[in-house]
């Protein structure tokens, strides 16, 4: 099982900010962000257990993944 | 003196409150081409009459309220106005760019800029309406905090049909009456911050000054200012940080992209993660806390958060107030940042600069230093702390002097975290060394704005290498001179995330973002070469709507090499009076905890390599191995003149 959790822009917009998915593939995560098509899933950075990981990573038990935009601010 | 150029209204007046004399001082239109508006003119006047011997709360010094030819243009996010004065914070000039609306009420009276100086007998504030002054004894308004000032004013103001005459105020609170460093001066709900220019305004006895009229502001090119508008605002609409995430969380969201680079400021910068960030981050005031969200006049941004603090509508807490006041002192209750940014704006405190004296304190009394009974995560006290420090009772009088001379009295210099007596800003430079460099080198002190922001590539909305000190120096010189000159212009400081192209910062994972991210610390040299030779940068970019709308404003030539050119020149400038008050490489120093200690052990990287940084960043600029200005730099910046006292 993978925690997931959305920060920024993306998390309004997902409803959402902690939930849990049982996943292997970076593609199946980004399939599964409530009210985000796969597309705009996947312009958000995405780490897991604090790291930036590739597309091809695969999920262990216990993974905490963190999705999120670019930001601005002062 | 009447001016060909647009955006302007010909003229600057100066008023000696001692005398209470009003006049109006000479700036040609010469000037103009050089000095622009905002900060970099009120460097000039500051730089004409400072010689390096003066104080801050003296008659010799100058409160300089400039405004910018774009300010009231109809351009977007351009009411500011800027407050230049020799700071009794860091004994340097300071500035600091206000939203609110009285630049556009100064320029709709007929000035370009208003001089202060010198010190009421009494207190008093000052009405300008169409260019003329009238002095009102103050002493019914001395005591008030800022809202309820701004209120009495705009009772003082009624019309004989009992409406308030639109107009544009700034005014003090109590910290500033009282000579607190780090006050502040406040406009409708916005803040001139950093520096302590509400304290040299208390000194002057000058509680509130007033500014309406019916002046038009003269666009050069109306048609094509419009056109240009509509385009520009469309841009900013669309572009992901000024169109959608700084409207929908304001600069609050910043605060988890912050925890996951590791650059959240925690337990006064003693780390860069907080693991109760959550509970006070953008998100969260967001969807519990903002009841709507505002802007300053012609902002299509709309950055300010809404909240309601014991049954009122108020300002929300930006970014640096939510971090500081949160994970900085490990506090985890929002509902307390939302009541304390309340009342630090209505006491008139730099929320910054308290802050962050508070979590010294905080450490100094854990580490047995100083017993003042402050404790990290203890906040119980802090809204009775903070009206002490205001009226400069008990442990507030000492409060009220900041972390520098408090570390000089009690120790702890490493852990007191400012540069050149300025508290920083909410970042955590150790893993954003960039910035770090930015910190020490801003001409105002620990300053994120001044000193270039660099985070914004350093993980923010791009993501190279936040440790290297490749490249940093030349891309923080860009960035500083490219701010200073907006700034200067009269606009609000965020239209500057235009100039990173949109699908950039849409698209993080696409290839050629990854590109850049990899490359840009390597373009040093090209960099380099555009900050040395801007004018080879002819043209305008068209991701920058600043240069076109600065030319349909004044009718002025202003290509994108001009126009950092310009920025180049105030920055200069200021460095250059900087001089005269004793500026030079050891003053741009941050706390040893910064450059000395590893945020992260295990991470050899991760503290902020200040003197390489400062090596290239001295070659960069122009300047000796002192951190001056050469005589060179200053004849190629038409500003030779200013080095001619002291040097």
């Amino acid at each position: 099982m993978v925690r997931v959790k959305i920060f920024g822009v993306a998390r309004l917009k997902a409803g959402t900010g902690t939930f849990e998915r049982d996943v292997e593939t970076v593609d199946e995560l980004l399939g599964s962000i409530p009210n985000m098509t796969k597309k705009e899933a996947k312009d958000l950075v995405l780490l897991v257990n604090g790291n930036p990981v590739s597309r091809r990573y695969r999920f262990k038990d216990g993974d905490e993944a963190v999705l999120l935009a670019p930001a601005g601010g002062g | 003196m009447a001016t060909k150029y647009g955006g302007y209204m010909g003229k600057v007046l100066k008023i000696n409150l001692t005398s209470r004399e009003v006049s109006e001082y000479p700036f040609s239109d010469e000037e103009r081409e050089l000095f622009i508006g905002g900060k970099i003119m009120a460097a000039k006047i500051l730089g004409d009459h400072l010689t390096g011997k003066e104080k801050a709360f003296s008659e010799e010094n100058l409160l300089v309220v400039t405004t910018g030819p774009l300010t009231g243009s109809g351009a977007p996010s351009s009411s500011r106005f800027n407050i230049s004065t020799l700071s009794p914070q860091t004994g340097y000039i300071t500035s600091s760019n206000c939203g609110g609306n009285f630049g556009y009420y100064l320029k709709k009276a007929g000035l370009d800029a208003l001089i202060l100086t010198g010190r009421c007998e009494k207190p008093s504030w000052i009405e300008i309406q169409n260019d003329k002054v009238v002095f009102h004894e103050a002493e019914d308004i001395w005591g008030m905090k800022t809202s309820e000032t701004q209120s009495a004013l705009d009772d003082k103001l009624r019309m004989k049909n009992g409406r308030v005459r639109k107009n544009g105020k700034i005014c003090i609170g109590p910290a500033g009456e009282n000579l607190v460093l780090y006050s502040c001066i406040v406009s409708n709900e916005r803040v001139s911050g950093r520096g302590g220019t509400g304290a040299v305004m208390g000194w002057m006895r000058l509680k509130a000054v007033c500014a309406s009229g019916n002046k038009e502001i003269p666009v050069y090119d109306k048609e094509k200012m419009v056109k240009h508008t509509q385009k520009w605002f469309r841009y900013i609409r669309n572009h992901p940080l000024t169109g959608n995430q700084l409207p929908k969380l304001g600069t609050a969201g910043l605060v988890s992209a912050m925890q996951m680079k590791h650059i959240l400021s925690t337990k006064n910068y003693s780390a860069g993660q907080y693991d109760e960030f959550e509970k006070v981050s953008g998100e969260e005031l967001a969807e519990k806390y903002n009841i709507v969200n505002k802007g300053c006049l012609t902002c299509p941004i709309r950055c300010a958060r809404t909240v309601e603090v014991d049954g009122q509508q108020v300002k929300g807490p930006e970014l640096e107030t939510l971090v500081l006041l949160g994970s900085g002192i490990l506090n985890n209750d929002l509902p307390s940042i939302l009541k304390w940014n309340y009342e630090l704006d209505e006491l008139g405190l730099d929320t910054i600069s308290c802050a962050n004296t508070i979590s010294y304190a905080m450490e100094a009394d854990e580490k047995g230093l100083w017993k003042n009974g402050l404790h990290f995560s203890d906040t119980g006290e802090l809204t009775k702390i903070f009206e002490d420090i205001a009226y400069r009772r008990g442990i507030g009088d000492e409060l009220a002097l900041g972390s520098k001379r408090l570390s000089e009295k009690y120790g702890g210099k490493d852990f007191a975290i400012h540069a050149k007596g300025m508290e920083l800003a909410a970042y955590e430079p150790r893993k954003a060394v960039g910035l770090g460099l930015g910190y020490a080198t801003s001409n105002r002190g620990g300053c994120h704005l001044n000193g270039g922001y660099l985070v914004i590539l350093e993980g923010l909305g791009l993501s190279i290498d936040q440790t290297t000190w490749r490249g940093k120096a030349d891309l923080t010189m860009l960035f500083q001179d490219l701010m200073e000159m907006i700034s200067a212009a009269g606009q609000c400081l965020f239209t500057s995330y235009a100039f990173f192209p949109t699908p950039l910062m849409k698209h993080p994972n696409a290839w050629y973002t990854k590109m850049v991210n990899k490359v840009l610390p390597y373009c040093g040299p090209a960099v380099r070469l555009i900050n040395k030779y801007p004018e080879i940068a002819h043209l305008h970019l068209p991701v920058f709507h600043h240069t076109k709308g600065f030319e349909y404003t004044t009718g002025m030539k202003m290509k994108f090499g001009d126009y950092i050119r310009c920025g180049e020149r105030g920055y200069n400038l200021e460095r250059e009076i900087n001089r005269r008050f004793g500026v030079n490489a050891n003053k741009d120093a941050l706390p040893k905890r910064l450059t000395d200690t590893l945020q992260d052990p295990n991470d050899p990287n991760s503290k902020v390599p200040l003197e390489r940084l400062k090596k290239v960043y001295y070659h960069a600029r122009g300047w000796d191995k002192r951190g001056l200005p050469t005589e060179r730099t200053l004849k190629k910046l038409k500003i030779d003149f200013a080095s001619e006292s002291g040097r």
